[in-house]
């Protein structure tokens, strides 16, 4: 595809880049609290992309993201707590590093299953390191989790006392997974990912090999998780096993891409523009009235989406965003 | 010999379906391979398919052992089969279907699509490109899949009942199709189960029965042979031809 000052004169070029210069300018006059959210909002999205490579394109079901999270989160904390490394080190690297092995790891045990048995078995590999983190105490603290040490405003620390610089990473991250999903779908990969996911005999049989396919969607899906670690520890400050190796936060994953349309690009962002204000919103209404009733008006949410658009709103939203282009000005090739 | 088999043997639990065959194939010749139902075909093909490992036995391909590979690695090696079922991407567009098959030869997008749209011109699909797999009714399901084994450039084609249940102008239509993979010296196995079809087509035929060879040779050889009129071709059959 080729980028000229002429594809901005068309819908199809412009809106995108409306979208985005509003995305840009929006902590300029944003309140605190709905930059948070907007923020939880971003970096959701780019978590629910990284699974989507996996759980969506080629179909297998992970319910393991969570340890690949939970080792940028601690490859980051940890190691700036002992040596006083970065995090974009300790965190991206060696975190990364770490949920690549782990997801070689997980795919040589996991993708001989299939379907349901496959899930199973990564849900497996989230807890075993979930409890792993526990119990190791002397070097992680269990479970009364580790604060990040405090550095001011550094970028080399990625710690900053606004959220803007937040914001903008996140923004980062988000533009970051579409960009490498896109990639993935425009390449043999990614048409590889779609034929396993239809049917992995017929594809083998014409020269696909599934386990190396999968187990590369599963290490890009790994290394981009665990980066996700990273932001959110150094964006939370505090961390403990059982949420960032927690299984619902494997589920909250999962659950972005599905709402919002498994194996496409903007599906994951859907998901998690939904999901996300949805679930901060009902938080900030009811959770202080009745405990839990926020809870039963998300899974309402979920449970909605899931009925009537049970292929995710992608499809839905796509065929309304070409309608809306139709009324723009300027014309399509 | 483009292929050759050597005491080849396969067992499930108790029934032993494949029991020490051995055949081989000629470059550039078309195959039959007939026989009752459950006489071992389909899992001959499995097996030289990668599909199943034999239990024992030798296979070569251009004189090298490719017994025991996987499914994947044997369609690298140059043999491509077919599904008695045919097993497209359902989801997928035709084109992009066989597209699939081009990226076994290159990691290029536009000379897989290149690749895939010259080959399905070839078996009659090119009008059809960017209809849904599931869409198509059986015959071009069938199409599709030679169409999809036939971009993974294969020098051995094995096609599982291509013409079951096929009328007879769209029979005439594969026939045809057939011939002319033949022409493009690809060689072609073929499990067939419309006699006329298989011994019209192949020069060569191999009758399979509890899963070993009872007999092989041209088709008239086969066609008067006692032990397949016996075991397959029937009594009626020897009637019909009489007359």
């Amino acid at each position: 595809m080729k980028i000229s000052v002429k594809s901005f004169t068309r819908p199809r070029g412009y809106v995108p880049l409306i979208g985005l210069i509003f995305l840009l300018i929006l902590p300029l006059f944003l309140p605190t609290y709905f930059l948070h959210i907007m923020i939880t909002m971003l970096f959701f999205a780019f978590v629910g992309e990284a699974w989507n490579i996996v759980g969506g394109y080629a179909g297998q079901l992970s319910l393991g993201n969570a340890a690949f999270f939970g080792l940028g989160a601690y490859g980051a904390v940890l190691f700036t707590h002992y040596y006083n490394i970065s995090p974009w080190v300790g965190g991206v690297l060696i975190g990364g590093a770490a949920a690549i092995v782990l997801s070689v790891m997980t795919g040589l045990a996991c993708f001989r299953l299939r379907g349901p048995y496959f899930a199973i078995s990564t849900l497996a590999i989230g807890e075993v390191m979930r409890l792993v983190f526990l119990n190791q105490r002397k070097f992680t603290f269990g479970a009364e989790g580790v604060t990040v040490p405090y550095k001011g405003n550094s970028l080399l620390y990625l710690q900053f006392v606004s959220k803007a610089p937040y914001y903008y990473i996140a923004l980062a991250l988000m533009l970051l997974g579409m960009y490498v999903t896109w990639k993935i779908e425009k390449s043999r990969l990614g048409h590889y990912l779609v034929a396993i996911n239809q049917n992995q005999d017929a594809a083998e049989a014409v020269g696909v090999n599934s386990m190396r396919t999968k187990q590369i969607a599963l290490s890009v899906s790994a290394f981009l998780t665990a980066m996700g670690g990273t932001f959110y520890a150094q964006y939370i400050y505090f961390i403990d096993p059982n949420f960032v190796f927690g299984l619902g936060l494997s589920i909250e994953f999962a659950l972005i891409a599905i709402v919002g349309g498994v194996g496409t690009v903007m599906g994951p962002v859907i998901g998690s523009f939904l999901l996300r204000p949805a679930m901060e919103f009902t938080n900030a209404f009811l959770g202080a009235t009745y405990t839990g009733v926020h809870l039963i008006a998300y899974g309402g949410l979920l449970i909605a989406v899931v009925m009537l658009k049970p292929e995710g709103l992608m499809g839905w939203l796509g065929g309304l965003y070409e309608w809306f282009l139709k009324w723009l000005p300027g014309k399509e090739k | 010999m483009l292929l050759e088999v050597q005491n080849l043997n396969k067992k499930f639990g108790g029934l032993q379906a494949v029991n020490g065959l051995a055949f081989g194939a000629e470059e550039g010749e078309i195959l039959g391979l007939i026989g009752p139902n459950g006489a071992g075909k389909t899992t001959v093909f499995n097996l030289i398919s990668g599909v199943y490992t034999p239990d024992s036995g030798v296979i070569r391909f251009q004189g090298k052992n490719i017994t025991g590979l996987k499914s994947y690695q044997i369609c690298i090696k140059g043999i491509c089969r077919t599904f008695q079922i045919a097993q497209p991407f359902r989801e997928m567009t035709v084109v992009k279907n066989v597209i699939t098959g081009a990226f076994s030869r290159t990691a290029d997008v536009e000379e897989a699509k290149r690749k895939a749209e010259e080959v399905l011109n070839f078996v009659g699909l090119g009008g059809k490109k960017e209809i849904l797999a599931k869409e198509l009714t059986a015959i071009d399901q069938r199409r599709l899949e030679v169409a999809r084994a036939l971009a993974t450039d294969p020098r051995l084609l094995l096609l599982d009942e291509t013409m079951a249940g096929l009328n007879p102008k769209e029979c005439d239509e594969a026939v045809s199709l057939i011939n002319k993979i033949r022409d493009k010296g690809i060689t072609v196995i073929m499990v067939e189960h419309v006699v006329k079809v298989i011994m019209s087509l192949s020069q060569r035929i191999i009758v399979l029965d509890y899963g070993t060879k009872i007999a092989e040779g041209k088709a008239e050889e086969i066609r008067s042979n006692e032990n397949v009129i016996k075991a397959y071709l029937g009594e009626e059959y020897r009637r019909a031809i009489r007359q």
